[in-house]
């Protein structure tokens, strides 16, 4: 591998030494390029060297335009032993000093003389084709520069400063930035020691703006909160068209991948996937810069309600023709197929809850306003009803809020045993009705506060626009559980609770034993307490039935209504509770 | 007819009740019929149950609370239905209560637990990933942040709890692309743990490198209480921001320091005392005050305002001039004197809870269970089982909250229609899990419920001049 000392003979040898040259041309770049844009080689041609001539002031890497370009392959670029002495196989990174080491091996060796004819200056590409130095035009003037510039910008940084841990590319920075790490201080003109440099540096552009900042005597500007509110607006709406045409697909993973993985608002972790999410936050959520013209409030929520619609119907496999212009209606819309999906499971399954919630909340002596809901659910189901049809589902929404919950549980398979079964929620909000229907006497129950604070969420949600369920309903709540009260002598659940709470002790679930204990009458109100008492006298401790019968009231009130209902009566568990069936008057 | 402290109307030797405190579930149950009831018949004697012992826990009948507590662990199970979960978390309590009465033999029971604070934020992480509430309260915070600061070219954010940088990549991302430019940012993040505020650094750091959003990250490692004002780093001219989501609450707890002398009623004057504090370097906000209450320098007065940090806490932020304050808050009220209104009240904003995890996770879920039982049970067990300054969640309602915000020199900002209108989107689209969630709006603020219950209160403040 003698090398004779041309460079053109240079050129030679790195062409056979490397294979994997990306590209080597040798051209002269004209004064004015536009004329003779090089010839492209294979895999990346330069851009066309008018576009990039504007841009040429100012900018580094402006080499002279006769000078040689030399494009190197990353490997050859990174290769740090590139020629080779055959005798002891050292390398050298240049070929002069190759050139000198074969001198102490007495074998044939020739230095470069210092020409005396004029040099070709060379200039090098730098070989990532993404990076501006790729461009001949751009091209770097030396190779030891060309090196660093790409270990440093598109290298690894191989080298890490023990003392604070910045890392670096090019090892003469590395040692440089260890002479010096840990002992220069830099103190900012607000008082504030920095022992690394660009640290302070970010620290001194936050002093400067707010030194300007305070300069400019903090007088803001006008805000115009309502015109970025509409641009915002005509941005989330485009954005909801985005998420509506992803919901046709249910291609969610696109969306995800199109977004970082920092973006970490993401709904629960892989069971839900929330795209339409991210979309809201990455970008619905900035006021933005779209040339949209900015719809108005109004024309927006229209907008939104016709999109939410066919979010729904799609979900519905258009089971809902009905064209609904507002999202009170919508929503009726949609409990009902719930409601009628849930009153059908209910009746086949004999299972308790659709009996349970008819009957609790809509008792024997109102017999016509549940009949009135449950043509509300048929019809519903069939999908041709009008506003009556609203109506009567919001009222059921209204009286109940536990309905949700019960679908909730239906649709959910995490529901166990296959029967339906009522949230926390609602069993609470029960045994508060329980309580407030008894309290008659003034004694202060404590779930009592809970069903009255719960009627007055309800009017309360009925009174804000924002409710999901019209108005209208809260009174329909009230009238209900009114007529619940009035109702007294047919309405076992009135009767029942009167005869627990009768003994007018503090709360309905007694606080104290012996309330329970003197009050022998306790049981007046009912008039069965002959039976009432008999199931528990059966339990092995006195303390036990004391402190169970009121368990045993509630328990028997709900099931009671149930056989009213079901006309299904387990006996075996009946009897348990002291003859559910003697209770039936 | 409640007695607030169970330990004083004791009569019976407590020791004797041991042996029978056996709350294992497992065992075969004497009451064969209770195995025998439908679903909502055992959810109903669960409240009753719980209501009863609760009362009994209260009068000090421990015996009888016993009793009711056996009954119940019948019929509650922590993998049940949500009602029995509900019930083995507040039996737990109650029984935590109970055991409390005796400091030592409760000590002993629990000197050898390891205290895991990486698993505790993993799972408050999971209640991020699994329900709304945290994210619809990212939203709206983000969005009274980005108003507020618009026009604004310095911003500081401080975030009071800073555990879940999914916030505040939103608001790098929001502030980079607003139409005059993006602000140089800084984010304060408090925190107990240093792990948690590194990564939080690593993240925010990179996505505003992403973005190139000039951007300094001030971890400072505390726990709230002992928060040091000074090294908060607020300097004129900078517009500020405070963002505290479910953090207030502990501060509520009376300072033990300050309840040992004799007469200390807090008072107006402290809050106006404390703007001091920005200025002074003083180490600890704590230290402060007991040097005051030494030296008494204040008049005392007036009102049965509880003595506790939060005044001092909420003066010291007065005196930061900040431009907003969002705070996200339990909305119900946990903090009542008595037990029995703490009990009821959390029964309802549990059994919501639970229920939203019902509808959320499947009942055999890991994560449900550990959010359940690390999470929502450890707050209930603090709640009922907890007094002075050990109870720490000391949720309130908004009211109060507005009274306590207004007292120490801050005034609402409503919150824009266009936060709401996010926050409807944001459940919309959802609406596979957002079923159940509903937000409204309650004079300019906004809460988050689910079904008809609120669960969260947003709301915005800013300094009245």
């Amino acid at each position: 591998m003698a090398a004779s000392s041309s460079s053109s003979a240079f050129h030679l040898m790195r062409d056979e030494n490397d294979n994997q040259q990306l590209q080597l041309h040798h051209h002269q770049l004209m004064a004015s390029s536009s004329s003779a844009p090089p010839p492209p080689p294979a895999a990346s041609a330069p851009p066309p060297a008018s576009s990039t001539n504007k841009k040429r002031r100012n900018q580094p890497g402006n080499p002279n335009p006769d000078a040689e370009v030399i494009a190197l392959s990353p490997k050859t670029l990174m290769a740090t032993n590139r020629f080779v002495c055959e005798v002891c196989n050292k390398g050298f990174q240049r070929e002069q000093n190759l050139q000198l080491h074969r001198r102490g091996h007495n074998l044939p060796w020739k230095l470069r003389q210092k020409s005396t004819k004029e040099v070709r200056r060379k200039v090098y590409l730098c070989p990532e084709p993404t990076c501006v130095h790729h461009d001949p035009a751009r091209a770097l003037g030396d190779l030891t520069g060309i090196k660093k510039h790409y270990s440093r910008k598109h290298g690894e940084k191989k080298y890490k400063c023990e003392k604070c841990s910045k890392k670096y590319a090019v090892q003469s920075d590395w040692k440089a930035h260890s002479k010096t790490c840990g002992t220069r201080e830099y103190r900012c003109d607000c008082g504030t020691l920095f022992s690394r440099r660009d640290s302070f540096i970010t620290h001194r552009a936050f002093c400067d703006a707010l030194a300007q900042e305070s300069a400019r005597n903090m007088n803001p500007p006008s805000l115009n909160s309502i015109g970025s509110h509409l641009l915002g607006l005509s941005q989330m709406s485009t954005d909801h068209h985005n998420h509506n045409n992803h919901n046709h697909n249910h291609n969610h993973n696109q969306i995800n991948q199109s977004l970082s993985n920092h973006d970490m608002l993401r709904l629960g972790g892989g069971s839900r996937p929330g795209p339409q999410f991210e979309t809201l936050v990455g970008s619905g959520f900035r006021p933005a810069r779209s040339s949209l013209p900015p719809p108005s409030p109004a024309l927006y929520s229209l907008q939104q309600q016709s999109n939410e619609e066919d979010h729904h119907q799609q979900h519905n496999n258009g089971m809902l023709s009905n064209k609904a212009s507002s999202s009170t209606q919508l929503h009726g819309l949609m409990q009902l197929p719930q409601l009628h999906n849930n009153a059908a499971n209910n009746s086949t399954s004999n299972s308790s809850t659709a009996g349970l919630f008819n009957l609790s909340f809509f008792p024997p002596g109102n017999s016509v306003a549940a009949s009135n809901i449950d043509g509300g659910h048929h019809s519903g189901g069939g999908g041709d009803q009008e506003s009556t049809l609203f109506s009567s589902g919001n009222l059921m929404s209204m009286a109940i809020p536990s309905l949700y919950s019960t679908s909730h549980a239906i649709q959910n398979p995490s529901g166990g045993g296959g029967t339906a079964h009522m949230s926390a929620t609602a069993l609470l909000q029960k045994a508060a009705q329980l309580g407030s229907t008894t309290a008659n006497s003034g004694a202060s129950s404590l779930l009592k506060s809970f069903g009255k604070s719960s009627d007055n969420d309800h009017h309360h949600h009925s009174l804000h626009g924002h409710s999901f369920i019209g108005g209208g309903g809260g009174t329909a709540t009230t009238t209900v559980f009114g007529e619940n009260d009035n109702n007294g002598g047919n309405n076992h659940l009135h009767d029942l609770v009167n005869s627990i709470a009768g003994g007018g002790s503090g709360s309905i679930f007694g606080g104290e034993i012996d309330d329970y204990r003197s009050s022998s009458g306790i049981f007046h109100g009912g008039g069965n307490s002959s039976n009432q008492g008999g199931g528990f006298s059966s339990l092995e401790q006195g303390r036990l039935t004391r402190d169970f019968l009121g368990v045993g009231e509630i328990v028997r009130s709900v099931r009671e209504q149930q056989q009213q209902q079901n006309a299904a009566m387990d006996n075996s568990q009946s009897q348990a509770f002291g003859g559910g069936a003697n209770f039936r008057n | 007819m409640f007695q607030e402290d169970g330990s004083s109307s004791i009569t019976s030797s407590p020791l004797q009740m041991l042996p029978m405190m056996s709350l294992s579930p497992g065992m075969t149950s004497p009451y064969p019929w209770l195995n025998e009831l439908k679903p909502e018949e055992r959810g109903l004697c669960l409240i009753h149950l719980l209501v009863t012992c609760a009362n009994h826990v209260a009068s000090g009948s421990l015996e009888n609370a016993n009793i009711a507590l056996d009954q119940i662990s019948h019929l509650a199970s922590s993998e049940g239905d949500t009602m029995q979960r509900i019930a083995s978390y507040f039996s737990e309590a109650l029984a935590d209560r109970i055991l409390r009465t005796w400091p030592g033999v409760y000590k002993a029971f629990h000197s050898t637990r390891i205290p895991d604070l990486a698993e505790e934020t993993l799972v408050r992480k999971m209640f991020f990933d699994f329900l709304l509430f945290t994210k619809v309260a990212f939203v709206i915070s983000n969005q009274v942040i980005v108003e507020a600061m618009e026009g604004e070219r310095i911003v500081h954010v401080i975030d009071l709890n800073a555990s879940e940088p999914a916030q505040w990549c939103a608001l790098i991302r929001d502030l980079s692309a607003r139409p005059e430019g993006p602000p140089h940012l800084r984010i304060t993040g408090i925190h107990q743990q240093k792990e948690v505020l590194e990564n939080m650094a690593h993240v925010l750091t990179e996505e505003a490198e992403k973005l190139d959003l000039p951007f300094q990250f001030n971890p400072i490692v505390t726990k709230l209480e002992n928060l040091d004002f000074d090294k908060l780093r607020v300097k004129t001219g900078e517009a500020l921001a405070i963002s505290s989501i479910m953090q207030l609450h502990t501060l509520l707890a009376p300072d033990s320091s300050i309840n040992k002398s004799p007469s200390t009623p807090m008072n107006n004057g402290l809050s106006i005392h404390l703007q001091r504090v920005a200025h002074m370097n003083q180490s600890t906000l704590r230290e402060l005050l007991e040097k005051d209450v030494l030296v008494n320098d204040y008049s005392p007065s007036n009102d049965s305002a509880s003595s506790s940090n939060i005044e001092s806490f909420l003066g010291a932020l007065w005196g930061l001039s900040p431009k907003v304050m969002v705070v996200t808050e339990q909305d119900s009220d946990h903090n009542g004197k008595n037990l029995m209104e703490r009990l009821s009240e959390a029964l309802y904003f549990y059994a919501a809870l639970f229920d939203c995890l019902e509808s959320a996770l499947p009942r055999v879920s890991v994560e449900r269970l550990k959010m359940e039982k690390m999470l929502l049970g450890e707050e209930i067990k603090n709640i009922i089982a907890c007094e002075g300054v050990e109870r720490r969640e000391r949720h309130e309602k908004l009211e109060k909250w507005r009274r306590r915000f207004e007292l120490c020199g801050f005034t609402n900002v409503p919150l824009s229609y266009y936060g709401m209108l996010q926050a409807n989107r944001l459940m919309q689209s959802c609406s596979n899990s957002g079923d159940g969630y509903r937000i409204r709006e309650e004079s300019g603020n906004v809460v988050i419920c689910w079904q008809d219950r609120p669960l969260f209160s947003v709301s915005a403040w800013r300094i009245r001049r």
